[in-house]
């Protein structure tokens, strides 16, 4: 008896161990950068910083190569959340209506883009779109964007509406509603959290997105990951540190506002309308 | 006036007819349980009266006005669904207000309906809450008062109590009765419940493979049923196939079963190539001790000599189970009546039951 109680007492030792060195591995880097990015020295020096100062953040606020490309992100991701959500959630509404059979093969089809890597959607829309050569650069950064983020606001939307079940919409309508008022007070409101989900997540991409944009940018209009990694290449110093430091900040904002305008808990967990 | 009326109602599904034909009418303020088995019928008969269903062939006439070319929406149908469908991101209030709002009635109006509708179905002080703070017994109620909100020509329940639990299923049965009654609704009650379907239902119409099967009270559903299936269907029944007809005196018709046992009935049918099944309601059959010397209460009873196989004690009844020569079995339905007259398994017995209590049904 003793000696299984002593395993017993191991066993969970370790799985607190474990989930501590994970948590650790997770934020180390996240560390690290926040504290590089307040170094005093002038090169990149070993960890942890001698002495602290905001010079990287006045750089990264003065250089205007980052701020240019941060406008063209903040742009960029903004219509293509809205594009993105208007056709994915349309898309998806349609298809939750259809037959199971053409749902799965349409759900399919739209999907499929993201089993192609990244890399290979920049280079082929990259070929494809220098053949005609008439779209200026952010349309053909929006069009690569639209490619990945579309599923997903699809996908989303299905999500959000897989609770809902169909006699919702015969109650409805036994109880007066036309299809149109039907749609706007019970279908909607019941998939508007997959739908705000979806739209999180194409924003987010657009954001973060390097291996699409950076075939997709030019010399003038290039978005903010491809500048960071443009910097690191040719000046290695700790600015994108410090902008790196900026972007959490500003998704903590983000974050904080959602939860204050959907309830965070509701756009990811999704858990809420299921009785 | 009929308030609804339905003719020659026919809806096929490929090949397979889920209504094969119906018509059928019913009377202002009455509640008709439509009951059947799954699949025959009864719930393509809802929506087809619902309007979700058109019909391939037939009219629905509500009020007397055809309402075949109207939409769920543009009929004034109650529809009490079985998972209840009520609107989770709504509070009960809002539910229960969603149909006077689609058709219409003045604000001020809604309010205070609401209140009543909640009061209707013991629900007042709940207008806030979310459904999905209620229990089942509660949701159950506020679908029922979000249905009854828009005064509708008729009201469908369909399968009302199947989500619940079975002793809660009994309380709401007849919370239910009590409400339809006080509102004086035409009611539809689809359900595969018979007990149901006798509580609730003035009248029952009993389906099967798409047809109507019988119509009739409670009462004559379950002592006069139409044919085999119904008789089949609503209660239990103890069945003896009987293919020879012996012969008939003082107005008793004798028949042997296929076992060899020979049962009197008052019922008498014409000879047909099948035989005829006779079958026997477990309550009718009354048990004496086998031991006892033989004498039956008066010569238009039946003795059936058997062993007693199981006994199992019910609350209220018992069911005991006898074994007869021919291998075949009987249940017997008995009240518990206390200590004294129990019967044991093994215990020889003799089951009695009259000839006026053996329906006769043509193969």
């Amino acid at each position: 008896m003793r000696s299984k109680r002593n395993a017993d007492v191991i066993l969970a030792v370790s799985v607190t161990a474990i989930i501590a060195v994970t948590v650790v591995f997770l934020l180390f880097p996240v560390i690290v950068t926040a504290f590089m990015a307040f170094d005093a020295r002038e090169f990149i020096g070993p960890f942890p910083p001698t002495d602290l100062s905001t010079q990287w953040f006045v750089k990264f606020w003065n250089s205007g190569y980052l701020w240019s490309g941060f406008k063209n992100s903040v742009q960029l991701a903004v219509a293509v959340t809205v594009v993105a959500t208007a056709m994915g959630a349309s898309a998806g509404l349609a298809i939750s209506r259809m037959s199971p059979r053409w749902r799965d093969l349409t759900t399919t089809a739209f999907l499929s883009p993201l089993v192609l890597p990244g890399v290979i959607i920049g280079f082929a829309l990259l070929m494809f779109l220098s053949v005609f050569n008439v779209l200026p650069v952010f349309p053909r950064l929006l069009c690569g964007h639209l490619i990945v983020t579309i599923p997903y606001t699809i996908r989303m939307t299905l999500v959000g509406l897989t609770g809902i079940s169909a006699t919702l919409v015969e109650a409805a309508s036994s109880l007066g509603a036309n299809e149109r008022q039907a749609f706007f007070t019970i279908t909607l409101p019941l998939a508007k959290n997959g739908i705000a989900a979806g739209a999180i997540f194409a924003f987010a991409f657009s954001m973060d997105d390097v291996t699409i944009s950076l075939f997709l940018s030019d010399y003038d209009t290039y978005t903010f990951p491809v500048a960071l990694v443009g910097l690191i290449r040719s000046h290695f110093e700790l600015t994108i540190a410090a902008a790196a430091v900026a972007l959490m900040g500003l998704t903590v904002v983000l974050l904080l506002a959602l939860d204050r305008v959907l309830g965070l808990e509701r756009v990811i967990g999704q858990g809420v309308y299921r009785t | 006036m009929s308030v609804l009326n339905l003719k020659d109602i026919t809806k096929k599904y490929g090949e397979l007819a889920a209504v094969d034909g119906i018509s059928l009418d019913m009377e202002r303020g009455k509640v008709l349980s439509l009951l059947g088995p799954s699949g025959c019928g009864k719930t393509t008969t809802l929506r087809i009266i619902a309007g979700f269903t058109s019909p391939d062939t037939g009219t629905v006439e509500i009020a007397g006005k055809d309402v075949g070319h109207l939409r769920p929406y543009e009929r004034n149908v109650g529809l009490l669904f079985q998972d209840y469908a009520l609107f989770p991101h709504m509070t009960v209030a809002e539910n229960v207000a969603y149909g006077m709002r689609h058709r219409g009635t003045p604000t001020s109006e809604i309010t205070t309906r609401v209140l009543r509708m909640l009061s209707l179905v013991q629900l007042t002080g709940m207008e806030a809450r979310r459904p999905h703070q209620l229990s089942g017994g509660q949701q159950q109620r506020v679908a029922l008062a979000r249905a009854l909100a828009i005064d509708p020509q008729i009201l469908l329940l369909d399968e009302p109590l199947s989500a619940l639990d079975a002793k809660l299923r009994l309380e709401l049965r007849l919370e239910l009765k009590e409400i339809l009654r006080s509102v004086g609704a035409t009611t539809i009650v689809v359900t595969h419940d018979q007990e149901e379907a006798l509580t609730l239902g003035d009248e029952v119409v009993v389906m099967n493979a798409g047809k109507i099967a019988q119509r009739g009270t409670p009462t004559q559903i379950y002592e006069a049923p139409a044919d085999k299936f119904v008789a089949e269907f609503v209660g239990r029944s103890n069945w003896f196939h009987a293919s020879k007809r012996s012969q008939s005196t003082d107005g008793l018709t004798s028949y042997v079963a296929d076992d060899g046992l020979e049962i009197r009935t008052r019922a008498s049918r014409p000879d047909s190539e099948g035989g005829v099944d006779l079958c026997v309601r477990p309550e009718d059959i009354e048990l004496v001790d086998g031991t006892a010397p033989e004498s039956a209460p008066s010569p238009e009873h039946n003795v059936l000599a058997g062993v007693v196989l199981d006994v199992a004690p019910l609350g209220a009844d018992v069911h005991v189970v006898i074994e007869l020569p021919g291998k075949s079995r009987l249940l017997a339905i008995r009240k518990n009546v206390g200590r004294g007259s129990e019967i044991l398994p093994g215990q020889s017995v003799r089951a009695l039951f009259s000839a006026s209590d053996v329906l006769v049904f043509q193969r």
